[in-house]
């Protein structure tokens, strides 16, 4: 007992170790965070193309570009992704670290996300977009006004699963010295020489994160099964 | 016939391939005001690609379909606002789940004519009285049975103000004890004028309420008739087998 307490006082009480916990999920959770919303933002995108190209043969061109982006980012290791953007594309540019990595998951999770969408739109029968067109709504407004409410419901879990993913995918930053979570974890074990508080702390916490989230992508789909008419 | 009228719909050697399969061949039409046309034949035919082509649904790949004097399949013509005047139904019903009957209804009419709320209620209150489910306004589709959704499905087209209405196969998808009740709405709807066209199974029903059938197989229009002639009297080999196969 008075080994554990010990371990604990000299790997985050001790200089204030504790700081490259806190240091580390704060960068964590901001990567995720923005990571989330240039990734939607690139799915929704690329999702609505897709299935434009899908439902009506049109955006050949574009969808031909997306199918590039897809197979590239889908067909390569996530830390090849991130050291790519850091060391080739923004080698010459001068960019905090954090903007890249925000970037490379960004790009990343757009891939998935796109797909997410793609699907949830698909999976909505047919004659719901005729009953839409027939009665005299374009393209784009029977998109939003009906396929979409309703495609949304089998996105929203699958989007809040991606979101899980992405969180624990951030923990490779450390490649380009990105001091999140897992880095700032690993820093204090180079320091104190003691591998498992830091490392266990660390791996409590993506824990914890993981179940809240979960927890709310469970409530988001029962509200929307409940709401199911 | 009314030879003198300007038809409503004129289809001109139409033609529709998917891929390699020749849906519609060479098909010709007039489709006049008032009209009740039932379009009859065996499964695979292409009664519903000729429908769907109507309206757009389906691109024909060749001829011409001029709509009240409108080339329909013109590049430049905006299928959006001819839609609008032609109702269609459809075997599903695709009422849409998310919404209500009422909003169902009054969707069309206040995002694509720019009727206000009351007056798209009111209306919609017209059709669901008289198709007698006025009091399931509030319900949502999935909480009706088959018969109800589809009368529904009809009220949502009637409310557009449609010059013409197209239903493919209405009561196929329903119970027999359903039936009855969506073809009596559709009997109405042909005593007050209103133009059909009817892709059906139900002979009976078209024996009774068609001004005009004709009968399609593989794609091409083998015989045009008057409901009499066309039961009674069947010209071609392939109706008198079709009929002795389905009466
Ligand atoms: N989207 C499509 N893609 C490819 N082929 C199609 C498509 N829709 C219809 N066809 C083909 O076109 C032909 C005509 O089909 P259609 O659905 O119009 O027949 P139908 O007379 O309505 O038959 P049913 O009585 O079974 O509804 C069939 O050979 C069918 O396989
Ligand atoms: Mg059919």
């Amino acid at each position: 007992m008075d080994n554990i307490v010990r371990s604990f006082y000299q790997n985050f009480i001790e200089d204030n170790r504790y700081q490259y916990i806190l240091d580390g999920l704060k960068n964590t959770l901001i990567i995720t965070f923005f990571a989330v919303i240039l990734g939607t933002i690139i799915g929704f995108l690329i999702g609505a193309i897709r299935s434009t190209y899908e439902k009506t043969g049109k955006l050949k061109f574009l969808n031909a570009i997306c199918h590039i982006y897809l197979a590239v980012i889908r067909g390569t290791p996530m830390v090849l992704q991130l050291l790519i953007t850091y060391f080739v594309i923004f080698a010459s540019v001068n960019v905090s670290k954090i903007v890249v990595s925000i970037i490379a998951f960004g790009i990343n999770s757009g891939a998935y996300v796109a797909e997410i969408i793609r699907s949830g739109i698909m999976s909505i029968d047919n004659g719901q977009f005729e009953a839409g067109r027939s009665l005299g709504f374009s393209y784009n407004q029977t998109m939003i006004l009906f396929i979409f409410p309703q495609a949304i419901k089998n996105i929203l879990p699958a989007l809040g699963n991606e979101f899980i993913v992405l969180l624990k995918e951030t923990s490779v930053s450390g490649y380009i010295a990105m001091q999140d979570l897992t880095k700032g974890a690993d820093i204090i074990r180079s320091q104190t020489y003691s591998a498992f508080m830091p490392l266990i702390m660390a791996a409590l916490i993506y824990l914890i994160l993981v179940l809240v989230l979960d927890q709310f992508v469970k409530y988001f789909e029962r509200k929307m099964r409940n709401s199911d008419h | 016939m009314t030879t003198d009228k300007t038809p409503l719909i004129r289809v001109l050697d139409l033609e529709k391939k998917f891929d390699n399969i020749n849906a519609i061949n060479n098909v010709s039409l007039d489709v006049y005001e008032g009209d009740v046309l039932f379009v009859v034949g065996p499964s695979g035919s292409g009664k519903s690609t000729f429908l769907r082509c109507l309206n757009r649904l389906e691109k024909p790949t060749g001829g011409k379909i001029l709509f009240d004097g409108v080339d329909i399949c013109s590049p430049n013509c905006d299928i959006d606002i001819h839609r609008q005047k032609m109702g269609m139904v459809f075997q599903q019903f695709n009422l849409f789940p998310h919404m209500s009957i009422m909003k169902n209804l009054i969707i069309g009419p206040m995002r694509l004519q720019k009727k206000s709320r009351e007056e798209a209620e009111a209306l919609a209150c017209d059709y669901l009285k008289r198709v007698g489910l006025l009091d399931r306004k509030h319900d949502y589709p999935n909480q009706l049975s088959g018969g109800q959704k589809q009368r529904i499905a009809i009220c949502r087209a009637l409310c557009m103000g449609p010059q013409v209405m197209l239903f493919d196969e209405p009561t196929s998808a329903l119970d027999p004890e359903m039936v009855g009740e969506v073809l009596s709405v559709m009997r109405e709807l042909a005593e007050e004028k209103m133009t059909m066209v009817v892709v059906t199974h139900e002979m009976n029903f078209a024996k009774e309420i068609a001004n005009r059938i004709i009968f399609m197989a593989e794609g091409e229009i083998v015989e045009e008739n008057s409901p009499e002639e066309f039961f009674l009297n069947p010209k071609s080999d392939r109706l008198k087998a079709f009929l002795g196969k389905v009466l």
